[in-house]
C-alpha cells in the first residue's frame, strides 16, 4: 500500500488526537496533486477553494468533538462521469466540454453528508468506454509507476490519484472493468460492489445493466469504508436494492480458481500472483480449488454486444438540443447530426454503431437477443459455482500495465485486458482486485475475488486476509515523497 | 367489385396522476412552458427513471376495465427514435409484454350492441410539445420552440384488433373508451384538451376476401367529428384508386380541417426500426394477484355496468347509452327519479327533454341543489296521472328551476290541478254538446277529428282545469253511448 498516505481508520485516528487537522491533510494532499499532476494529467479538475473551505468545516467539527465519523476531512476524489452539483461533469468528452451539473448523483449527496471533501474530478476514457484512458478527449493519464505505461481505465484517472497521494481515495465506476484494471495497473484496490448495492443515480450511463459506481483506495479498509458509507437502497434508482449481506458457512473458505482464466491468453506473471496467493490461503487452512466456468469464455463477446447496445441508447440525450455540445446548423436534424459527429470521440462512435447494429431489425435475434440468453446462462453458471464455492480468485488483468499506443491499433486486445473482469459485470458479483505483486519491469499485479451477490462484506473480509499476508508496501515512482528522497 | 373497409384504432389516453410517469414532477396544465421539469424528465446526464405506481395501478384498471388479462410480469422497453421534444431520443414504452392483452369492448351503434376486440393496453411516456416557427414542420421550421411541462406525463395506449368496419362504428368506439377512462377516474378524457388522441390504420379490401389492403395510417385527431369525417374521406379516397388501378401506398396522413382532406405526411419504407429492446433501467413490472385486486377494487364504475343497470330500469338500447355517456349528475338523476315513478320511458323524455332543454334555454349549469328526485318524479307523477296538463308541468318546472317549491302543493295553490269529478264533467260537456248541435249533428263516428274540437271547446270552457282524457271520455258517453 502506499505509504505516503496512512490509511482512512488512521487518518482518522489522528484527526481525533489532535495530531493532524484535515485542512492540514487537504493541503498535503493538493500539493501532491500540484507536482503530480503536470506529469499525470489524473485530474481533470481540482476543487481547491471549496475543498479547503470544506476540510475546514471538519477541523471545526473535529476541534468541538462532533465529527461525522470515519470520512469526515478525507479528500476524495471523483471519476468525471459522476455528477457533482455546481461542477463540470465532462466524462472526459467534448460533448460535455460546459456541462455543469444542476444535481447531485446519489453516492456524492451520501459522501457530503459523511463530511468528505472533494479534490476534484478525474480523468477517464470518454464515456467509461476504454482500458487506457487513451480515449479522454482531454488527453490521456499517466501511470504513477512508470508515465510510459497506461493508468488502465476507464477509471484511470481515479486510480491514478490515489496511486500518487493526491487523494486518499476515490470513486470510480465499472461496466467491465473499468475500476478494477485500473486499480490493479496502479497498484493500488479496487471494488466493484454487487449490482444494485450502490445507487446509479447520477452517474451517467454507459450500460446500465452493467454499471456500477464503487471505491479505488489505497487499502481493503479503506475500501470497506467508503463501500459502507455509499451502498443502500436509493428510491431514485430502480434496480437498487435493499441488500441482505452474506457471510460464509464455515469460517474455512472453500475458494475456486477459475480454470478459464489462469491458461493461454494469461501471463505467467499474472497467473503466478494467484499461485502465489493460492498458497498463502491454503497456508491459513482454507480450500483452494480449481473449478471451471467454461461459458466464461464467451464473456468478453456478450459483453460487446451488450454494453454498446445499451450505449447507443443510453448516449442518444447528446444531441445538442438541452444541453452540451451544440454545432450551428440550418435545422434540428442537422444540428443533432453535426453535434454527434463533432462531439463524440472514434471509439464512442464505434461503440454506438456497434450497439444500434446489433439492435437492430433482422439482427436482433441473432446478436442482442443471443447475447441476452448467454448472459442468463453465464449467471446460472456463477450461481452453481457458488453452490459449492464461497469465493473465486483469478488474476485481475491478463497482463501488467501497457505501453501508450502499445494496443490503441488493435482494439481487440484492447479488449482483452477486460478478460477476467467482464463477467463479474455480466452477473453483477461483487469483484474486488488487490495489489500482490510486481512484474519484472516493476509494474503492479493484481489478483481478482469474486463472491455471489451481496457478499460483499465477507469479500471485503477474505482480501484484507489476503492483503496482511502478501503485505504489499512497493510505492509508485511518481509522488511528492518519491521526488524529495 | 365491392370493397370493404378495415379500421384499427389507436389511441392514447394521458392518464390523470398527480405527477409524471417516472419522476415526481407535478403533472401540469398550463401554457407556460417548462416549469414542471427535473433532472430524469428532461433527460439530463445520469439521472434515472422510476415509475410511478400511481400510473401502473391506472392501466390495470383500464386494462380490467376493457376485460383484457394482465400480464403478470410487464417489461418497459425503450423505443429509440430522434426528435427534439423527446429528451432521451428514445420513449420508455412496451413492446412484447404489454399490461393489458386480448380484450373487448362493447359499444352500441343506434340500438344495436357491436363488440370491438382490443389488442393491447400498453404504458408509455409523453413527449414534449414542439413548436416549428415558420412553418409549423421540423423541417422547414425557422426555429423551434421547445416545452418540456408534458414529458414524461404517463400516457396509455389502446390499440384494438382491425375490425372496426365503419366511421360510425370508430367514433362509438372512442365514445365507449373515453366514457370508460372517465367512469373509472383515471383520465380526465377531455378530448379538446387532447386527453385523448386517436390514430385510424385504414385499408379498403375485396368483400370476402381474408387479406387486409394496404393500410393508411391517420395520425393525431383529437374530435369525433373529425374522425368521422377522416375515416369517411380516406375510405372514400382508397375505394377510387383500388378502382381507377391504383396502387395505395403505406404512408402516414393528416386530416385537414380547413380543406376537409387528409394529406400525406410521410412515405413509411417498410415499417420504422424503432430497436425495441427492454429498458435495462427499469426491473420487469411484477403485477401480482394482490395488485390485480387492489386495481379491481378501484373500479366504482364502468359504463357497460352503467348500461346494464339503465336497461334493467326497462329503457332502450340508445336510450341507455345515451344517459351513459352523458353528464355523470343526469345519470344519477335518472336512477333515482326512476325509481320513485316506475315510469322509465316518461322519466327520460322528462328529464332528458324538459328538463336539460330548461336548463340550457335558461343558461343553468348546474341543477340546483333543491331539485331532487323526490320532486321531479311528483311533478312527472303530477302530468303522468293527469293532474296537471303538459303545459302546467313545464311551467311547475320552470319555477322549480328558480325557486325551491314543492310541485303538488304549487299547482294546487296555483290552481293548475285538473278535475277528473264527472259530475262537474258532465255539465260542461252538456254545455258545450247545447251550444255546438250543428257540430254535433255532423259527427259520424267517435273517430272524427270534430271530437276534438269538442274537446277542446270543454277545455277552454274550464279554462283548462280538466283532465282532458276525462273530458274525451264522458263526451263519447254522452254522444256514442
Amino acid at each position: 500500500m502506499n505509504k505516503n498516505i496512512p490509511s482512512i481508520s488512521k487518518l482518522n485516528n489522528l484527526f481525533l488526537d489532535k495530531e493532524l487537522k484535515p485542512s492540514e491533510l487537504f493541503e498535503q494532499v493538493y500539493e501532491n496533486a500540484s507536482f503530480t499532476e503536470s506529469i499525470l494529467h489524473a485530474h481533470l479538475e481540482l476543487f481547491y477553494d471549496e475543498g479547503l473551505e470544506n476540510s475546514k468545516k471538519s477541523d471545526e467539527r473535529f476541534l468541538k468533538g462532533e465529527s461525522l465519523g470515519k470520512l469526515d476531512g478525507i479528500p476524495i476524489a471523483i471519476k468525471d462521469n459522476i455528477n457533482v452539483y455546481g461542477y463540470k461533469t465532462t466524462c472526459s468528452s467534448k460533448m460535455l466540454s460546459n456541462y455543469v451539473s444542476p444535481y447531485d448523483a446519489t453516492v456524492i449527496g451520501m459522501l457530503k453528508e459523511t463530511g468528505s471533501t472533494f479534490t476534484g474530478k478525474t480523468n477517464l476514457d470518454e464515456f467509461a468506454m476504454g482500458s487506457s484512458t487513451e480515449n479522454s478527449a482531454y488527453g490521456p493519464t499517466k501511470n504513477p509507476w512508470n508515465p510510459d505505461y497506461v493508468p488502465g481505465g476507464s477509471s484511470g484517472g481515479s486510480a491514478a490519484v490515489v496511486s500518487a497521494g493526491s487523494a486518499v481515495a476515490s470513486l470510480g465506476s465499472d461496466t467491465g472493468g473499468s475500476i478494477r484494471q485500473p486499480a490493479s495497473f496502479c497498484g493500488v484496490v479496487g471494488f466493484k460492489p454487487t449490482y444494485g448495492t450502490v445507487s446509479r443515480f447520477g452517474l451517467i450511463a454507459f450500460a446500465s445493466s452493467l454499471d456500477q459506481i464503487g471505491p479505488i483506495t489505497n487499502t481493503v479498509d479503506d475500501a470497506r469504508i467508503i463501500f459502507d458509507n455509499i451502498q443502500g437502497y436509493d428510491p431514485k434508482d430502480a434496480t437498487s436494492i435493499k441488500p441482505e449481506y452474506t457471510e460464509p458457512k464455515n469460517k474455512k473458505l472453500k475458494i475456486g480458481i477459475i480454470k478459464e482464466l489462469m491458461q493461454e491468453g494469461v501471463s505467467k506473471d499474472s497467473q503466478n500472483e494467484v499461485n502465489k496467493v493460492t498458497q498463502l490461503l491454503e497456508n491459513s487452512g482454507h480450500e483452494v480449488v480449481e473449478t471451471s466456468l467454461p461459458l466464461t469464455e464467451m464473456a468478453l463477446s456478450v459483453y460487446y454486444l451488450i454494453a454498446p447496445a445499451e450505449c447507443s441508447a443510453n448516449l442518444s440525450r447528446f444531441d445538442g438540443v438541452r444541453f452540451g455540445l451544440r454545432e450551428p446548423a440550418s435545422g434540428s436534424y442537422e444540428m443533432m447530426n453535426k453535434t454527434r459527429a463533432v462531439g463524440f470521440g472514434e471509439e464512442v462512435k464505434k461503440r454506438i454503431l456497434l450497439g444500434t447494429y446489433a439492435l437492430s431489425a433482422g439482427y436482433f435475434d441473432e446478436y442482442y437477443g443471443r447475447a441476452l440468453k448467454v448472459r442468463s446462462k453465464i449467471i446460472s453458471d456463477f450461481q452453481k459455482a457458488f453452490d459449492d464455492f464461497d469465493f473465486l480468485i483469478s488474476p485481475t488483468t491478463p497482463s501488467p500495465a501497457f505501453k501508450f499506443g502499445e494496443k490503441t491499433e488493435n482494439p481487440l486486445e484492447m479488449y482483452l485486458s477486460d478478460l477476467c473482469t467482464i463477467p463479474a459485470n455480466l452477473a453483477g458479483l461483487p469483484a474486488i482486485s488487490i495489489p500482490t505483486g510486481l512484474s519484472d519491469n516493476n509494474m503492479p499485479l493484481s489478483i481478482q475475488l469474486m463472491g455471489k451477490p451481496c457478499s460483499d462484506y465477507s469479500l471485503l473480509d477474505l482480501a484484507e486476509s489476503i492483503e496482511d499476508m502478501v503485505s504489499f508496501n512497493h510505492l509508485p515512482k511518481i509522488t511528492k515523497g518519491d521526488n524529495e528522497s | 367489385m365491392s370493397l370493404k373497409p378495415t379500421i384499427g384504432m389507436e389511441t392514447h389516453v394521458e392518464l390523470d396522476t398527480e405527477s409524471k410517469m417516472f419522476c415526481s414532477c407535478k403533472v401540469v396544465e398550463t401554457d407556460e412552458p417548462n416549469i414542471s421539469l427535473c433532472p430524469t424528465c428532461l433527460g439530463l446526464p445520469g439521472a434515472l427513471p422510476v415509475p410511478n405506481k400511481k400510473a401502473i395501478e391506472y392501466i390495470v384498471m383500464l386494462s380490467l376495465g376493457a376485460n383484457c388479462s394482465i400480464t403478470k410480469e410487464g417489461m418497459f422497453h425503450r423505443k429509440n427514435y430522434f426528435y427534439p421534444d423527446l429528451p432521451k431520443n428514445y420513449q420508455i414504452s412496451q413492446f412484447d409484454f404489454p399490461v393489458g392483452v386480448e380484450g373487448s369492448l362493447e359499444i352500441v351503434i343506434e340500438d344495436s350492441l357491436h363488440t370491438v376486440e382490443i389488442e393491447r393496453v400498453h404504458m408509455e411516456e409523453d413527449t414534449g410539445k414542439s413548436i416549428h416557427l415558420g412553418s409549423g414542420r421540423i423541417d422547414s421550421a425557422t426555429s423551434t420552440l421547445l416545452d418540456f411541462n408534458r414529458s414524461g406525463v404517463p400516457l396509455v395506449e389502446v390499440v384494438t384488433k382491425p375490425i372496426i368496419s365503419s366511421a360510425k362504428m370508430a367514433v362509438a368506439y372512442i365514445e365507449e373508451l373515453r366514457q370508460l377512462v372517465i367512469d373509472l377516474g383515471i383520465s380526465k378524457g377531455k378530448l379538446e384538451k387532447g386527453n385523448l388522441r386517436f390514430d385510424a390504420n385504414i385499408s379498403v379490401a375485396e368483400e370476402g376476401s381474408d387479406e387486409l389492403g394496404v393500410k393508411v395510417e391517420i395520425k393525431n385527431m383529437n374530435s369525433l367529428k373529425s374522425l368521422e369525417k377522416a375515416i369517411d374521406y380516406e375510405i372514400l379516397r382508397q375505394t377510387k384508386m383500388v378502382q381507377d388501378k391504383e396502387s395505395i401506398i403505406q404512408e402516414t396522413r393528416h386530416w385537414d380541417e380547413n380543406k376537409q382532406v387528409t394529406l400525406s405526411m410521410r412515405t413509411k419504407e417498410g415499417s420504422a426500426d424503432y430497436r425495441y429492446f427492454s429498458d435495462p433501467d427499469l426491473p420487469n413490472m411484477v403485477i401480482n394477484e394482490e395488485f390485480i385486486k387492489i386495481s379491481q377494487n378501484q373500479i366504482k364504475e364502468t359504463p357497460e355496468k352503467k348500461r346494464k343497470t339503465l336497461l334493467d330500469t326497462g329503457l332502450s338500447l340508445s336510450d341507455s347509452n345515451y344517459l351513459d355517456k352523458g353528464q355523470r349528475w343526469l345519470y344519477e338523476l335518472y336512477l333515482s327519479t326512476v325509481k320513485e315513478t316506475g315510469d322509465c320511458k316518461s322519466t327520460f323524455n322528462f328529464l332528458t327533454g324538459e328538463l336539460q332543454g330548461q336548463m340550457r334555454k335558461a343558461d343553468i349549469g348546474e341543477l340546483p341543489q333543491w331539485v331532487n328526485s323526490e320532486k321531479l318524479a311528483s311533478l312527472i307523477n303530477l302530468f303522468e296521472n293527469n293532474e296537471v296538463s303538459f303545459t302546467s308541468a313545464k311551467d311547475i318546472l320552470a319555477k322549480l328551476l328558480i325557486e325551491d317549491i314543492d310541485p303538488k302543493s304549487f299547482a294546487s295553490d296555483n290552481n293548475l290541478i285538473q278535475s277528473s269529478d264527472n259530475d262537474e264533467i258532465k255539465a260542461l260537456v252538456t254545455s258545450v254538446i247545447n251550444e255546438n248541435q250543428d257540430i254535433v249533428e255532423r259527427l259520424e263516428n267517435p273517430e272524427d277529428k270534430l271530437v276534438g274540437f269538442l274537446v277542446g271547446q270543454v277545455m277552454k270552457s274550464s279554462e283548462s282545469k280538466v283532465n282532458p282524457g276525462s273530458v274525451k271520455e264522458v263526451l263519447l258517453k254522452e254522444l256514442f253511448g
